[in-house]
């Protein structure tokens, strides 16, 4: 007899809708899976198998085919499990089809018939049609996020069996909340001094420009990073929802509130290979760090001892917000639209940016300096160095301005950027800077001096009228661009000294 | 000093000047300047040593050879036996003298008078440029690599004033003092420069210097100890940093830690009685430390080039005036100049200093290194002295 069950599979961050078809017939006994299953997928036969028999219920002594349909899309993971299982079940007459009407299931078994929590739950679930979708108890929470369908749930196989036949009410099972958030204690009140970094911070964050920070250890460079992430707006509903099916789909925790809301800070170790940062994976394509920082701060802390290809890696993700990862058997486009964030040490003895106080030779100053490419370089509308604060700063210095003040100017600066048509200032086309962003005719002479002198390319000169526009929007003054805004941008741009240093005879 | 092969001579046995042997002995690994003042002295001819050295037997040579290659000797002659099998001291010689490169032995007329009386004279200068150079008075420039604003405004113009004076620089063409102090005998018109390098003289180190290294061959000398295509080994520069001493009337300091290399010239120097000077710098300043150290140590204080020239005895010690040339800043800009304290700052340091908004800060910034008041360096500026001759004019 047959039985088509319907289920739902993941690639990448998206969930497609997969018809699970079980045939139960005379013949040899033995259980074949079809239809591009993955080796997870396939070893669904032995939990599926040894489930039903936990459970005190019956495998047919029969031949059991189960074809997942479309069979083009490869299907990865344990999240069809429960559907198979339940479809043999039909197949053998054990269930009436009509009691699975409309119902979608989703689970990974375990051996004892227990119900588990599958990646992705929320994007699994948004693929459903179905009105009911069935999924084990530690996903409801993500399934109800969609909101879409009734969610239905069981501990194991067997209450599961009992609920659809009729004979037991639906377990009574309590949907458990992610625990609540810390509130976030990184204030910039805490941060004393740095006048420089701090107002890089508010302009990184008011107009998404990447920044780039060369100080010695101890400077304060992760401190700033991590405050950079309080100064961001909420995420609007479209990227909020995009930012968690990255989140489930990647098996990260969701913030107690079901939506990622607040902007992610990803912080990958430097010893992060290309595919954890990029995404991808062997047979079961997943996000990566800049997927998972999509919406929010990817901070690479040390970046000059991150691999030279995985850096070089970002290069593209940075101009585009997606990421396209390709294999043989799946092409997967991931969302990858992040403010990059990157500290590193001047040169490797780490006490190079004062002149005249590096001990590093040569040649390793050299060989630090390859490890950022220019074209990446390039990509950071802002880099500064931070130096220690002054000591009188740190020991009697008066608390800055508070991370909620300045958040508030950068919410302004976003809903003008908005009237732009864009989200970020970072992203205006040159046209479109031509038109918004006129210059004054002192800050056209500054720029050509600087062009003539060589301190700036082309691409630099678009960049730095792109921060200048920011600037203007911070204090909430409407073009023309003055120079004051200019030389500012100009400054906060400076060529790192680790590649220019010692050019001079 | 180019002879030649003998006229009608037989092309096996063609007849090679000393010069040509002492160079081939010279490209031997681990031939270093007292094991060949050693190998020389122990035979009347060159071509002698480097017969005794083909052969493996150095027996001849008697106990001071033997005594300076160490317990590893065995291993070394070997190495030289199979060096020298390998090497085709005619070859050798004819491209030295295709490349036009001089080479003075002791037994030459012209073997620099300042090497004669040395402790550790070299058997061999090669010489790229006019060797005529070495007649004039001399003074040393010498500091480090990594050096300051400062520094570099001081040593530059030391060495612009000294080479107008009549005074040849001599210096090791390095990256940071060294290249300055070169750098400003060739922005005038004066004494030829001098450059001892560690390299042989088609290897230019650092590359980063090339220019200034033809500059020098054009206009002075650049010296070496080692033969063509020798590369520029650690061990090299010591043995330099002895000749830049032996050279010098003077030695000035610009800028040096206290364990720096620089420190090195100083040592030979004093070995050679050799006048040593230092400019002081802030007491703050790392690579000021070694200089101020001399300082306190009794060095004689180079403030100018009048200082040195009178140490030399062709002054007067009358000071000349210097003339300014630059726009004066505007009040505004006036206060953050004044912040500086001549030391380098970054702009948070500038802010708090006077008080004004960092933006106001890099805009007075941009005015003052528009003008030539500072220079900048990545995100630090630090306030000149004097603009550069050279400056390029937006």
């Amino acid at each position: 007899m047959l039985a088509t069950v319907p289920s739902a599979s993941l690639l990448g961050v998206d969930g497609h809708p997969v018809s699970v078809e079980v045939h139960v017939a005379s013949g040899l006994p033995g259980f074949t899976v079809v239809g591009s299953p993955d080796s997870v997928c396939r070893e669904a036969r032995d939990r599926v198998r040894a489930a039903i028999l936990s459970c005190g219920l019956t495998w047919p002594p029969q031949r059991v085919t189960v074809n997942l349909a479309p069979s083009g899309l490869r299907k990865g993971g344990a999240a069809l499990d429960l559907a198979m299982a339940v479809g043999v079940l039909v197949a053998s007459e054990q269930l009436a089809p009509e009691t699975i009407a409309d119902i979608a299931f989703i689970g990974e078994l375990g051996l004892d018939g227990s119900l588990r929590r599958v990646l992705g739950a929320l994007p699994l679930v948004d693929a459903v049609v179905q009105d009911t979708v069935v999924v084990p108890p530690p996903s409801m929470f993500e399934a109800a996020l969609v909101g879409r369908h009734r969610v239905r749930s069981a501990r194991t196989l067997r209450e599961l069996v009992d609920a659809l036949a009729g004979t037991e009410p639906w377990p009574d099972i309590e949907v458990v909340r992610p625990p609540p958030e810390a509130a976030a204690t990184l204030d910039l009140a805490d941060v004393h001094g740095h006048p420089m970094a701090r107002r890089a911070l508010e302009v990184a964050a008011a107009g998404g420009h990447h920044i780039l920070m060369i100080g010695p250890p101890g400077s304060g460079k992760t401190m700033l990073a991590q405050r950079l992430p309080g100064l961001l707006p909420d995420l609007a509903d479209a990227a909020a929802i995009e930012a968690t099916r990255i989140h489930s789909a990647a098996g990260a925790s969701l913030p107690a509130g079901g939506l990622v809301r607040r902007p992610p800070f990803r912080a990958p170790h430097n010893g992060a290979s290309s595919v954890a940062m990029i995404g991808g994976g062997a047979g079961f394509l997943q996000p990566g760090e800049i997927s998972l920082a999509h919406g929010g701060v990817l901070f690479l802390d040390e970046m000059g001892e991150f691999g030279v290809d995985v850096i070089d890696s970002l290069r593209t993700p940075l101009e585009e917000g997606t990421v396209r990862v390709a294999r043989a058997h799946a092409r997967v486009t991931f969302p990858a639209s992040f403010l990059l964030v990157a500290a590193m040490n001047p040169c490797p003895c780490g006490e190079g940016l004062r002149p005249g106080s590096c001990r590093c030779s040569d040649a390793s100053l050299l060989r630090y300096s390859r490890r950022l490419s220019g074209p990446l370089l390039d990509r950071f509308d802002l880099r500064i160095e931070v130096m220690p604060p002054d000591p009188s700063q740190i020991l009697r210095g008066q608390d800055g301005e508070s991370t909620a003040a300045v958040a508030e100017r950068v919410q302004a600066v976003r809903e003008r950027t908005r009237a732009r048509g864009v989200d970020t200032n970072a992203l205006l086309s040159s046209r479109a800077l031509e038109e918004v962003a006129p210059l004054s005719p002192e800050a056209s002479s500054f720029l050509e001096r600087a062009l003539r002198a060589g301190q700036l390319s082309a691409r630099g000169l678009r960049r730095v009228r792109c921060v200048a526009l920011t600037l203007h929007d911070l204090d909430a003054v409407d073009p023309p661009i003055s120079v004051k805004a200019v030389s500012f941008a100009m400054h906060l741009r400076v060529e790192p000294r680790f590649l220019s240093r010692r050019l001079a005879g | 000093m180019t002879t030649g092969a003998s006229p009608g001579g037989a092309e096996t046995e063609p007849e090679l000047p000393a010069e040509a042997w002492v160079t081939a002995l010279t490209t031997l690994d681990g031939m270093g300047p007292a094991r060949l003042a050693a190998l020389l002295a122990a035979f009347d001819d060159p071509a002698d040593a480097w017969a005794a050295v083909g052969s493996g037997d150095l027996s001849v040579a008697g106990p001071a050879v033997a005594e300076l290659l160490g317990p590893k000797r065995e291993g070394t002659i070997e190495a030289w036996m199979r060096g020298a099998r390998h090497l085709d001291p005619a070859e050798c010689w004819r491209r030295h003298v295709e490349a036009g490169v001089g080479a003075i032995i002791r037994a030459s007329p012209s073997y620099p008078q300042a090497f004669v009386d040395d402790p550790e004279p070299p058997s061999i200068v090669f010489t790229a440029g006019d060797p005529d150079s070495l007649v004039g008075p001399r003074v040393a420039i010498v500091g480090t690599r990594d050096c300051t604003r400062y520094g570099h405004d001081v040593a530059r113009r030391l060495g612009a004033e000294l080479s107008s004076a009549g005074v040849s620089v001599v210096s090791g063409l390095a990256l940071g003092i060294d290249g300055a102090a070169h750098a400003g005998a060739l922005d005038v018109d004066g004494a030829p420069p001098i450059a001892v390098v560690g390299s042989g003289l088609d290897v230019v180190y650092p590359r980063r210097h090339g220019a200034l290294w033809d500059q020098v061959v054009q206009r002075g000398v650049v010296l070496s100890e080692h033969p063509l295509g020798s590369a520029p080994v650690a061990w090299h520069f010591p043995a330099r940093n002895r000749l830049i001493a032996a050279l010098a009337d003077v030695v000035v300091v610009v800028e040096s830690q206290e364990r720096g290399g620089s420190m090195h010239t100083v040592d030979e120097a004093q070995r050679r009685d050799v006048d040593l000077m230092a400019v002081p710098g802030p007491v703050t300043s790392p690579v000021s430390s070694g200089t101020n150290q001399l300082l306190a140590d009794g060095a004689a204080v180079a403030r100018d080039a009048t200082d040195v020239l009178v140490k030399l005895g062709l002054g007067s010690g009358a000071r000349r005036s210097t003339t300014e040339r630059r726009r004066a800043p505007s009040p505004v800009d006036q206060q953050v100049l004044d912040a500086f304290d001549w030391q380098p700052a970054v702009i948070d340091h500038l802010a708090l200093r006077t008080g004004f908004e960092i933006d106001d800060v890099a805009l007075a910034l941009d005015r003052l290194e528009r003008d030539g008041w500072i220079e900048r360096r990545g995100g630090w500026f630090e306030r000149c002295a004097k603009p550069e001759r050279a400056r390029r004019e937006p």
